[in-house]
């Protein structure tokens, strides 16, 4: 389990209500309102985007909206820092590749 | 264009302090920041602080970031969040970015407190996700409720490293390793001596050489380096991890002082380029002031210091404030800030060895090397006393023995058992003419988890040891688990024999061991036996 269900010192984590977003077309679920980033991890997805010249991967890296490594598509906008924007139901988050979308075979 | 006395530039500690002075003088004040929460770092850090009464010691960080925020909303501080400040022009005009519009503010008077950045190592495999910054494995698990990753290693023996591993094992995830490339251990060794105790190794004069895999990280490499800095052949060792933590230091976040024409400086000591200061954080540019991890690397005790210090800076040079008060209130605060830098951690012993305490003892080389108090070294540090309650055998062992700022153990204790004295950096004593009545209240207030309280003759051929337990499951009274020593090592079956939770220890339950009378000096914590099953 990822997620921390109960902390010695923070008790259980206070979250928003449960909704589902898709991530490269795949139905997922997280909590409105934590940072897109969150839900993600929680779900096991590592990989954010690919460098454009050397399609390196990268994911999670400061967490707090400084390093880009985390930018993603969101509702078909580039760049989003997904570890500071606030998941909302329904959203479609896709992996970035360079710039665009990458092609995600279904 | 919207007007203020006082712009502060950043919500953490140093701004709120400086915000909240200068509101209390009677100014208008603005603070920025580019978060959607207010309260900088404070908010991530779940452990007990150090220092004195005066400086908020043993409160947890996050609850005096709470304490500020009431403060600041009292004394009337408007407060903008999400509002991250991109330039700052001559006579004192900001340009702050909220949500997609740019607005320009102006102020008589503006204080920079952006704090720092987390600085980065490069190494073979080191952009690869599941590499992450110890910032970003606090802001994961301490605000947003997940753990960075299931196996970590860390890399940075500072006190950040060193915190941010024991909130990892708080949260549940297994740290499998602490690396640094210096040889000693940076930070407090009271911090280093609880990751130890779980069985936690150091790898000093180590650094990671490759991290695998293709899509994230798979494991990782570490090696000892030679003074040349080159991997000796034959040290490497490998480890299955699924992240890697990075906490190798932080740097200042100058950039806006450097945009407005601070006269800055290159200073190693205070973690890199930080703007000229006056005492009280006063720049080159009459009017503008710095205060916090900006002007200097420390910690949050001193950066609430700083603020206030500058923001009753800018009270009085805007004429809200007299010259005499000033100097009155400020004298004040020089002496709670000078306390904070005494002892061998102290801004100025950066980068020395030391090799005595104040109190003239040889520091345990096994707690700068391992992280934890080798035996021998108990005789020189460990305090027994003698005379116990008529009642009972209980007696506090406090293995705190560096010179840190810290003296919470002292007040905790009514009963006079615990000196720490006027310098709090200062090793605590055991005041042998006081009698402990086992109350607990000093093991809960150590902010290092130092303090135990022994038993000898507990029952016959057992002793009793009582030890702070941050962890979770809460182990039940009667259940059977394994005794740890100092190192993290089995010495055998431990039973608990009691569970205290109270409100007053503030999440810091006690837990009563039962062990052989022969461990009573050496057992330190508790394993539960479904953790030990499950490594
Ligand atoms: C893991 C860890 C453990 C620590 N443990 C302790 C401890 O036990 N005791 C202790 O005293 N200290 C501790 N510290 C240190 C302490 O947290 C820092 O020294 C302290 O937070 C510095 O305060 P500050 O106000 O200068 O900066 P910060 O707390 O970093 O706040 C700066 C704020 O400014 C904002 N900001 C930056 N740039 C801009 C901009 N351009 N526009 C708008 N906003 C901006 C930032 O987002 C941030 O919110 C610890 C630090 C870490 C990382
Ligand atoms: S257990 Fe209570 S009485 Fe004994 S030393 Fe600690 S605080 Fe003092
Ligand atoms: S024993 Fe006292 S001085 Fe040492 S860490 Fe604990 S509270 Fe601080
Ligand atoms: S992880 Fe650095 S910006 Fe999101």
């Amino acid at each position: 389990m990822k997620r921390i269900s109960d902390h010695p010192i923070l008790g259980e984590p206070e979250k928003g209500q449960l909704v589902s977003f898709f991530m490269d077309g795949k139905p997922m679920e997280g909590f409105a309102g934590e940072p897109i980033a969150v839900a993600l991890k929680a779900a096991g997805v590592m990989v954010h985007r690919y460098t454009h010249k050397a399609h390196e991967p990268r994911g999670i890296f400061c967490a707090i909206g400084r390093c880009t490594d985390c930018v993603m598509i969101v509702d078909g906008v580039p760049n989003i820092r997904t570890c500071i924007t606030p998941l909302v139901s329904g959203m479609r988050v896709q992996t970035q590749d360079g710039v665009t979308a990458l092609e995600v075979s279904e | 264009m919207k007007r203020y006395d006082l712009i502060v530039v950043g919500a953490g500690p140093a701004g709120l302090s400086a915000a909240i002075e200068a509101a209390r003088c009677g100014m208008k004040v603005a603070v920025f920041d580019e978060n959607a929460k207010p309260g900088g770092q404070l908010f991530k850090q779940i452990h007990k602080f150090f220092g004195s009464k005066e400086h908020q010691a043993k409160i947890r960080g996050y609850k005096i970031g709470e304490t500020l925020l009431a403060e600041a909303d009292e004394a009337g501080v408007e407060v903008f969040l999400n509002a991250t400040v991109a330039g700052i022009y001559l006579d004192k005009e900001v340009l702050v970015q909220i949500g997609e519009a740019m607005t320009h503010f102006k102020a008589d008077t503006i204080i920079i407190s952006t704090g720092a950045a987390e600085n980065m190592v490069t190494f073979d495999g080191w952009t690869l996700p599941g590499v992450i910054g110890a910032g970003a494995a606090q802001t994961m698990m301490n605000l947003h409720g997940i753990k960075p990753g299931q196996r970590v290693l860390m890399l940075g023996s500072g006190n950040v490293g060193l915190v941010v591993s024991f909130q990892l094992m708080q949260a549940g995830c297994e740290v499998v390793a602490l690396v640094d490339a210096a040889p000693r251990i940076g930070g407090y060794g009271v911090h280093a001596a609880k990751i130890a105790r779980c069985g936690v190794p150091f790898y000093l004069s180590h650094t990671i050489t490759k991290a695998d895999g293709t899509d994230c990280v798979t494991g990782v490499t570490i090696a000892e380096f030679d003074e040349h800095f080159a991997p000796i052949p034959g040290t490497q060792k490998h480890f299955d991890v699924d992240t890697i933590c990075l906490a190798v230091g932080l740097s200042p976040m100058s950039q806006l002082l450097k945009m407005a024409g601070c006269t800055m400086v290159d200073d190693p000591k205070r973690g890199g380029q930080v703007p000229l200061v006056s005492e009280n954080g006063e720049t080159s540019i009459p009017g503008l002031f710095a205060a916090g991890d900006v002007s200097g690397i420390e910690e949050a005790s001193s950066a609430m210091i700083g603020g206030r210090m500058s923001g009753l800076a800018a009270a009085a040079y805007l004429g809200f404030l007299s010259e005499s008060d000033k100097e009155k209130r400020l004298a004040d605060l020089e002496v709670a800030l000078n306390s904070l830098h005494q002892g061998m951690f102290a801004p100025g012993s950066k980068g020395k060895t030391v090799a005595k305490t104040d109190e003239g003892i040889a520091v345990s080389q096994s707690l700068l090397k391992k992280g934890y108090l080798e035996d021998t070294d108990l005789e020189r540090f460990v305090h027994r006393s003698n005379q116990t309650d008529k009642n009972s055998g209980i007696h506090p062992v406090i293995e705190c023995t560096q010179n840190i700022p810290c003296n919470p153990c002292q007040d905790a204790c009514t009963k006079g058992c615990i000196k720490v004295g006027k310098t709090i950096t200062a090793l605590p004593q055991i005041d042998d003419a006081s009698s402990c009545t086992g109350c607990g209240m000093c093991i809960a207030a150590c902010s290092g988890q130092a303090i135990f309280l022994v038993d000898e003759d507990y029952a016959p051929g057992f002793a009793s040891i009582t030890l702070p337990y941050e962890f979770l499951p809460l182990p039940q009274k009667g259940e059977q688990g394994t005794a740890l020593s100092r190192s993290g090592q089995p010495l055998g079956i431990a039973e608990i024999i009691d569970v205290r939770n109270a409100k007053a220890f503030d999440h810091t339950p006690l837990v009563t061991i039962k062990v052989p009378a022969g461990q009573a000096m050496t057992a330190r914590f508790y394993q539960p036996t479904t953790q030990a099953m499950e490594q």
